[in-house]
């Protein structure tokens, strides 16, 4: 249905309306949240928390934000503050892009104790534009991608649009089609299913270097087709296993398309740990993809990735540490190899200068120390790591930096420790 | 049936029909001291959504007003009270309590352990308008007008950082809900020399 012009004035007109018509009180404060401090049961403690009956630690809650259940997680053990039950019931509907959410108190344990239960209703369908990613490096210029997701039910159906100069040693600009189904039986079962189809800039250093080398292709386009299942273990513990299907075609005309056809499979674990005084955060994933020719695949190889990643919040301070570990045996394509010099690992250095092909074998560890300022949080870190081949010795090389976090956005300014000169590298974007 | 009854006839039907909560004869208006209030036994507005909510734990917020008119339906308003009340229900003691809220944090006023016909009459004693204000010579109607407040039309579109198109454009593309439940009676006509005194309870306004 359109949005006609009248529409879109009294669109306009509402607010003011409402702003008008809803009772002030003095400070701009509403009725509505007049009336939530005035709320006898504010008195009460909050015993647990709960979303349509099921406990912030059951299953059918795997996949809130962390953020989400951090917020939800800190009402336990506090006095029932009507306002902020209002607040995290707004997020919740925001968040899980739902119709309404309304909360609903009861009796705890014990006298002067009470649940909280939130009650939700879905929306039938709902369509969403997203931007998950969006950077400017002043050396790899633009990166990003836009998503255009239907929600229905358990199912989602995501189409992106994607130009990413940040993560592999190609720039790789298409479309990425995701099918997931996040309750395949049961809430400890999904699946999903994902179609990429990417055409590929490489940079002449590269190119020259892969001439040099000899016997390494630069595909200028690649399919991907890649199921996966995703098994929850337990609640911070997730199994996946899949396969992709992966199709080159050569920069050379009159070469065949090549495959690179692997079996996936993926170990994740996430935990938070919470107490008055502090917060914890751990991290810890393991990845592994293996190109057999048993499903025709013209690169047998096996990638090996580790990371972990911890995080300690305490007042206005936090401490950060992140480790990534991986190791390639065989012959694989070019998009697998690991690359130093992103926006996460060594930060500002230029990858094309460590290794224009990328690398084999990679270790790089990052340290951050972050204060709250206002909304967001200033940080200093500090990188450090090697990227190889078997046949290289390993160097390793460091970064330092400062950024600057609010919500999802990031300004970032990094230093690479190269002797005798200071060429800083300027980032800003979101969700990298 | 004289022109005056017939009008007064068809403005209670009107109502009755535009707002089926009502009950015809729902109040009377009588002196309390200084103060010009009203009782409505059979006026029973914690019922519904608005008690479902409170059962819930929830908070539900009020507006009532009670206007001093000189004929029914006028646009001429010779007195007027206007009231912002506050409800909750204990979830542990299952009793009701109310607040009066005021234009400053201080003036706020409260009572609690009340039942729902006792929260509901306080709120109505919390409705009075200065005798000073009202006619004394010429005949005049009262009217209550009372209305629970829909939270989910105002969280979220405007805020701290403006006004959220998002959410404008949700609320219009939402299907209608039933209508506030709204409480709107009139009474009358009084004279203020025949209304009848009862004991001065206080002179709160």
């Amino acid at each position: 249905m359109a949005f006609s012009r009248s529409r879109f004035r009294h669109a306009l007109a509402l607010p003011i309306l409402l702003s008008a018509l809803v009772p002030r009180l003095p400070g701009g404060q509403s009725l509505q949240r007049a009336a939530a401090e005035t709320n006898v049961n504010q008195q009460y403690v909050i015993e647990s928390v709960s979303i349509s009956g099921a406990q912030l630690d059951d299953s059918e809650n795997a996949n809130l934000p962390g953020a989400l259940r951090e917020r939800l997680n800190s009402l336990v053990g506090a006095r029932c503050d009507m306002n902020a039950l209002n607040e995290v019931a707004d997020q919740l509907r925001r968040e899980l892009h739902l119709r309404a959410v309304s909360q609903r108190l009861m009796r705890g344990s014990q006298p002067g104790r009470i649940r909280v239960n939130f009650e939700i209703e879905r929306r039938p369908a709902s369509f969403d534009i997203a931007v998950p990613k969006f950077l400017y490096h002043s050396e790899q210029k633009f990166s990003g991608e836009v998503d255009a997701i239907v929600r229905a039910a358990h199912n989602s159906l995501t189409l992106g649009v994607t130009s990413n100069g940040d993560d592999l040693t190609e720039r790789f600009t298409g479309v990425a089609v995701r099918y997931e189904n996040s309750r395949l039986g049961t809430d400890r079962v999904r699946f999903g299913l994902e179609f990429d189809d990417f055409h590929e800039q490489w940079r002449p250093s590269t190119v020259a270097t892969a001439q040099e080398a000899g016997g390494v292709d630069l595909y200028h386009a690649r399919r991907n087709f890649a199921p996966e299942f995703t098994f929850v273990l337990a609640k911070p513990l997730t199994v996946s296993v899949g396969a992709s299907f992966e199709q080159m075609e050569s920069r050379i005309p009159g070469q065949p398309d090549e495959s690179a056809n692997a079996i996936t499979a993926g170990l994740r674990y996430n935990r938070e740990f919470e107490d008055a005084a502090f917060q914890q955060q751990f991290g810890a994933s393991y990845s592994l993809r293996a190109g057999t020719r048993a499903l025709g695949s013209d690169y047998p190889y096996s990638r090996h990735m580790f990371t972990v990643r911890y995080e300690f919040r305490s007042g206005k301070q936090l401490a950060r540490e992140e480790f990534l570990g991986g190791m390639i045996a065989g012959y694989a394509p070019m998009f697998e190899r690991f690359v130093l010099g992103s926006s996460e690992t060594l930060r500002g250095w230029d990858r094309y200068v460590i290794d224009p092909l990328g690398g084999t074998r990679v270790v790089h560890n990052s340290i951050a120390y972050g204060y709250q300022i206002r909304e967001g949080t200033a940080e200093v870190f500090y990188d450090a790591g090697s990227l190889w081949e078997p046949t290289r010795q390993a160097k390793l090389r460091h970064s330092v930096g400062v950024a600057y976090r609010q919500g999802i956005f990031v300004l970032t300014m990094a230093f690479p420790v190269v002797e005798g000169r200071i060429a800083p590298v300027f980032m800003a974007g979101m969700n990298y | 049936m004289t022109r005056r009854k017939l009008i007064v006839a068809l403005a209670g039907a009107g109502t009755c029909y535009a707002f089926p909560p009502s009950a015809s004869g729902a109040f009377a208006a009588h002196l309390d001291g200084d103060y010009l209030r009203i009782t409505a036994p059979h006026l029973n507005f914690l019922s519904g959504k608005p008690l479902e909510r409170l059962k819930d734990g929830q908070s539900v917020a009020f507006i009532g007003q009670l206007t001093i008119a000189p004929s029914l339906n006028s646009v001429v308003v010779q007195a007027r009270s206007v009231a912002r009340f506050a409800f909750s229900y204990d979830i542990w003691e299952e009793r009701f309590s109310v607040t009066k809220i005021g234009e400053r944090p201080e003036a706020r006023h409260s009572a609690s352990h009340l039942s729902a016909t006792q929260a509901e009459n306080w709120c109505l004693d919390n409705l009075a308008i200065d005798r000073s204000a009202i006619p004394s010579e010429k005949p005049f109607y009262v009217q209550l007008d009372l209305r629970a407040e829909d939270p989910r039309d105002q969280i979220g579109i405007i805020g701290d950082p403006g006004i959220n198109i998002t959410r404008l454009i949700e609320l219009f593309s939402r299907p209608a809900r039933g209508a506030q439940p709204r409480w709107l009676f009139n009474s009358g006509p009084y004279r203020l020399a025949d209304l009848k005194k009862t004991e001065v309870r206080g002179t709160r306004g």
